[in-house]
C-alpha cells in the first residue's frame, strides 16, 4: 500500500475586504435591493430637506439687531429671540436684581456638584441637609422681602430659570415624600399602607393639568377665609405631591432590587427600623435608581411647561405674550417654539445621557 | 419531661412588672398601631380642616354645591361633537360630548403612537445604516421635548395653511386648508346592506381559515399562504356583492360653497393637532420600550432561529416579537395611560375634550370647583383603569402563548 500523499488543499482567494468606506457602504447601506431602495429615498429625501432647512436655520437668517425691522432676510429670525432673551430666561424679574435669580442657579450648581465632588464621609453629612435647605435658601434670596433685600413678588418670576428653579425645588422636597411613601406602600402596618397607595395612586392616576388646574381653582378653598397662599407656591406643592408619587415608584422598585439578605443582615446585627432603612437599605436605593430619578426629574421639568395653562410666566408662556407683543406681530411662532424646543432638547437629552451612562456603569451582569 | 423550663422561660415570667410599658412599646406591632392611629387622628384633623374650610369659603362666595347645576342649558356652542348639540343644551350633555372627544383623541392617537412605536422600533434593529439613525434621531428629539409645545407648534404650523379658496387639492376630493381637513364621505343607499353582510361574512371566513391552517400546519407542518387568501377574501366577497347589488353607493364630496366647504367629513385643525403631537410624543416613547423589549429576548433565540433555517423577516415576526411583548405590553399600558392623561393638553389650542369643555368652560360658568374636578378624575380614572384591564388580559395571553 502506498503512503497517503500530503496534498495541501488549492489556496483560498483572499476574503472581501471588510474594513474601508466601500465594504462598510456595502453592509450598511446596499445590502439587499430592498435597502437599496431606502437608502435611495431617504438620501434623495434629505437632500431635498437639509439644504433648505439649513439656509432658513442659519444661512440666510438673520442674526444681528434689535428690533424686528432688522429682519430683512427670508431665513428665521432670531433677532426676536436675542431682543427677548432677558424675559426668555428671567421672566419680569427686575434689572438690577437679576444677579439674585443667577445666585440660586448657582447655588443649585454648586450644591449638585458637591455632592459628587465631596468625600463620601462627608457627602451624607452635608450634601443631604444642603439639599433639603436649597429650596428655602432659594426662596428667601429670590424673594428678598425677609432678608432685607427689595421684595420681588412672585407674579414676577419667570422664565427659562424658573422652570429650572422649580422643577428642582419640586423633586428635591418630593424626595422625602416620596420614601415616606414607599416605606409605607411596603410596611406591615395596615392602614399607614392604604393611605401611602391612595396618595401614590391618585398623583399617579391624575392628569398633571387637573392637578395645576386644582392647585389654582380648588387649593384656595382648602385654605381658611383669611389666610392667602400664594399662587406659585401652590403650585409648587401640587408638583411636590405629584413628584412624590412619582418617586415613591421610582424607591420602591429600587427596594425590590435590594437582595433580602441586606434586610436581614442588618436585623441580625440589631439595628433598629430606621437605622436598617436609613444606614443599609436607603444608600443603595439611591444609587440603583439613580437613572429612574434622572428620568423622574425629566418628566417633571418637561411637565413645567404645562404652567402656561394657568398663566404662570414659564418660558414658552413668555414667548407666546411676546409673539403678540406689537411691536413684533411679523409672525415668529416657528423661530420662538423652535428656541424653546431646542433649550428644552438640550436639557433632557443631556440628562437621559447621563442616565444611560450611569445605567451602564451599573450593569454589570453578563446578558446575552 | 416536658415540665422542665429553660432558665429563659423563667427569666421571662419572673420579669418585674414595672418593664411592662417599655416592653409593649418596644413590640414592633404594638408601636405600629400607635403610629397609625397617630396618622389616623392627623388625617381626620387635615380633612376636618379643609372640608369646613372649604364650606365656609363656598358659602362666603355663594357658590353652591351639589349636582343640580347639571341640568341647567350651558349656553354656549361647542366647537366639535360627535352628538348633535345645541347652545340650549344641559351640562351634562357638555360633559358626555367632552368625555366622547377624549375617547375618540385617545383612540386616535393611541392607534398612531403604536405604529409609528412599532415602526421605529424594529427599524432600530436595521442593517440600513440610515433606517437605523433616523429612528435613533426620531426617539431622541421628540421624547426630549414638552408635548405641551408640540401641540402648539403643530397648530401654528396648521394656522400657516392657506385659506379655505387657496386650500390644498388631492385630487378633488381631499382638500386641506387652515379650517381643517375635509374628506369624502361614503354613504350607503338602499342596498347596502348586502356588501356590508358580505364584509362581515369575509372577516368570519378569514378567522375561520386562520384556525383550519394553524391546525393543517400543526399536523402536517404544511403552510397556508393566510395573508393572501385573507386579503383576496376581504377584498373579492365585498366586491362581488358590490357587482351584484349594483354599487349602491356614493360618496359626499366636500365642495367649495362661500367661504368654506360643505359635506363629506370635516376634521378640525385642533383635532388634527393634537392627534398629531400625542401619537409623535408617545409614539417616541413605545418605540423606546419596543427596543428594550427585543433587546431583552436573549441573542441566542435568533441564532437558534438562524440555525433552523428562518428567514431574517420571519425571525423578527415568529420569535423576536412575540418573546418581547411580554415585556413591552406593560411598559405599553404605562404610555397609553399617560396618553390618555395627556390629552387634557388640548386646553391649550381649544379642542373640546372633557378637561378643556367641562373643567374648563363649565367650571368658569358655575364656579363649582370641587362637583365639577371630582367628575373630571373620575372619567381619567375610568378610562385608564380600563386600558390597564384590557392590558393585562392581553399580557396574560402572550404569557400563556409563548412560553
Amino acid at each position: 500500500m502506498k503512503a497517503k500523499e500530503f496534498k495541501p488543499l488549492p489556496a483560498q482567494p483572499a476574503p472581501v475586504s471588510t474594513i474601508g468606506v466601500i465594504p462598510w457602504l456595502r453592509n450598511n447601506l446596499l445590502s439587499s435591493p430592498f435597502n437599496i431602495t431606502v437608502t435611495v429615498i431617504i438620501v434623495a429625501a434629505l437632500l431635498a430637506i437639509v439644504p433648505d432647512m439649513l439656509d432658513w436655520l442659519i444661512f440666510s437668517a438673520n442674526w444681528s439687531g434689535e428690533t424686528q425691522a432688522a429682519c430683512v432676510k427670508d431665513g428665521a429670525c432670531w433677532v426676536f429671540i436675542s431682543a427677548w432673551s432677558q424675559q426668555i430666561f428671567y421672566g419680569s424679574y427686575p434689572d438690577g436684581e437679576i444677579w439674585r435669580v443667577n445666585l440660586s442657579l448657582l447655588l443649585l450648581a454648586g450644591v449638585i456638584a458637591s455632592s459628587f465632588a465631596l468625600p463620601a464621609r462627608l457627602r451624607n453629612k452635608v450634601s443631604v441637609p444642603a439639599y433639603l435647605c436649597l429650596p428655602f435658601v432659594c426662596l428667601l434670596i429670590l424673594d428678598g422681602s425677609y432678608i432685607g433685600l427689595k421684595e420681588v413678588t412672585t407674579d414676577l418670576w419667570g422664565g427659562f430659570s424658573l422652570n429650572v428653579l422649580i422643577a428642582a425645588a419640586s423633586i428635591i422636597i418630593a424626595f422625602p415624600f416620596g420614601f415616606l411613601w414607599a416605606l409605607g406602600r411596603q410596611s406591615d402596618m395596615p392602614f399607614a399602607r392604604s393611605v401611602s397607595v391612595t396618595c401614590i395612586e391618585f398623583f399617579r392616576g391624575t392628569p398633571i393639568l387637573a392637578l395645576f388646574f386644582m392647585g389654582s381653582v380648588m387649593l384656595p378653598l382648602f385654605f381658611p377665609a383669611n389666610v392667602s397662599v400664594d399662587k406659585l407656591l401652590r403650585v409648587w406643592i401640587i408638583l411636590v405631591l405629584f413628584m412624590s408619587a412619582y418617586m415613591a415608584e421610582v424607591f420602591r422598585s429600587g427596594f425590590a432590587a435590594i437582595p433580602k439578605g441586606q434586610y436581614e443582615a442588618a436585623d441580625s446585627i440589631g439595628l433598629g427600623y430606621w437605622q436598617k432603612t436609613l444606614l443599609i437599605i436607603f444608600p443603595q436605593v439611591i444609587k440603583v435608581s439613580m437613572p429612574n430619578i434622572l428620568a423622574t426629574f425629566v418628566m417633571v421639568f418637561k411637565n413645567t411647561v404645562f404652567l402656561l395653562v394657568i398663566a404662570v410666566p414659564e418660558m414658552l408662556q413668555v414667548i407666546m405674550a411676546a409673539l403678540s407683543n406689537s411691536n413684533w406681530l411679523g409672525g415668529h411662532a416657528i423661530e420662538g417654539y423652535l428656541f424653546v424646543g431646542f433649550i428644552f432638547w438640550i436639557c433632557c437629552f443631556s440628562m437621559s445621557l447621563l442616565a444611560t451612562s450611569i445605567e451602564k456603569k451599573l450593569d454589570t451582569s453578563h446578558k446575552n | 419531661m416536658f415540665s422542665k423550663k429553660t432558665t429563659e422561660q423563667i427569666e421571662c415570667e419572673n420579669r418585674p412588672s414595672h418593664l411592662g410599658i417599655k416592653s409593649f412599646y418596644n413590640n414592633p406591632k404594638h408601636r405600629g398601631w400607635i403610629y397609625q392611629s397617630f396618622l389616623f387622628l392627623f388625617l381626620i384633623g387635615f380633612f376636618y380642616s379643609i372640608v369646613s374650610n372649604t364650606l365656609d369659603n363656598m358659602s362666603a362666595q355663594g357658590i353652591k354645591s351639589g349636582f343640580s347645576f347639571l341640568n341647567t342649558s350651558a349656553g354656549f356652542d361647542v366647537l366639535m361633537s360627535l352628538l348633535p348639540f345645541q347652545t340650549t343644551d344641559s351640562y351634562l350633555k357638555v360633559f358626555t360630548i367632552g368625555i366622547l372627544n377624549t375617547i375618540l383623541v385617545s383612540i386616535i392617537g393611541i392607534i398612531f403612537s403604536t405604529l409609528l412605536g412599532f415602526i421605529f422600533g424594529v427599524a432600530y434593529f436595521s442593517r440600513n445604516y440610515l433606517i437605523k439613525k433616523i429612528a435613533i434621531i426620531y426617539v431622541e428629539i421628540f421624547r426630549n421635548i414638552p408635548v405641551i409645545l408640540q401641540v402648539i407648534f403643530w397648530y401654528t404650523v396648521f394656522n400657516a395653511l392657506p385659506i379655505a379658496r387657496e386650500s390644498l387639492n388631492f385630487g378633488d376630493t381631499v382638500f386641506l386648508n387652515v379650517t381643517g381637513l375635509y374628506l369624502p364621505l361614503l354613504v350607503g343607499e338602499s342596498g347596502s346592506g348586502l356588501v356590508y353582510s358580505a364584509l362581515i361574512v369575509a372577516i368570519v371566513s378569514v378567522f375561520l381559515v386562520k384556525r383550519w391552517a394553524t391546525k393543517r400546519q400543526e399536523k402536517t407542518g404544511e403552510q397556508f399562504p393566510i395573508l393572501w387568501t385573507s386579503l383576496g377574501l376581504i377584498t373579492g366577497l365585498p366586491l362581488l356583492a358590490l357587482l351584484v347589488s349594483g354599487v349602491p353607493f356614493h360618496f359626499d364630496y366636500p365642495a367649495l360653497k362661500g367661504f368654506n366647504f360643505r359635506g363629506g367629513i370635516t376634521i378640525i385643525p385642533e383635532l388634527i393637532s393634537l392627534a398629531i403631537a400625542l401619537s409623535i410624543y408617545t409614539g417616541a416613547f413605545i418605540a423606546e420600550a419596543v427596543r428594550a423589549g427585543i433587546q431583552s429576548v436573549p441573542a441566542g433565540q435568533t441564532e437558534a432561529a438562524r440555525s433552523v433555517g428562518l428567514k431574517e423577516s420571519k425571525i423578527m415576526s415568529l420569535i423576536v416579537v412575540p418573546q418581547s411583548m411580554r415585556v413591552i405590553t406593560p411598559m405599553l399600558n404605562s404610555e397609553y395611560q399617560s396618553l390618555v392623561k395627556n390629552t387634557t393638553i388640548a386646553t391649550a389650542i381649544g379642542y373640546p375634550e372633557l378637561f378643556t369643555v367641562f373643567a374648563g368652560s363649565v367650571l368658569n360658568q358655575v364656579g363649582q370647583a370641587v362637583e365639577i374636578m371630582f367628575m373630571t378624575l373620575v372619567i381619567y380614572f375610568c378610562i385608564n383603569m380600563t386600558i390597564s384591564f384590557v392590558m393585562n388580559r392581553f399580557n396574560k395571553r402572550s404569557e400563556i402563548t409563548t412560553r
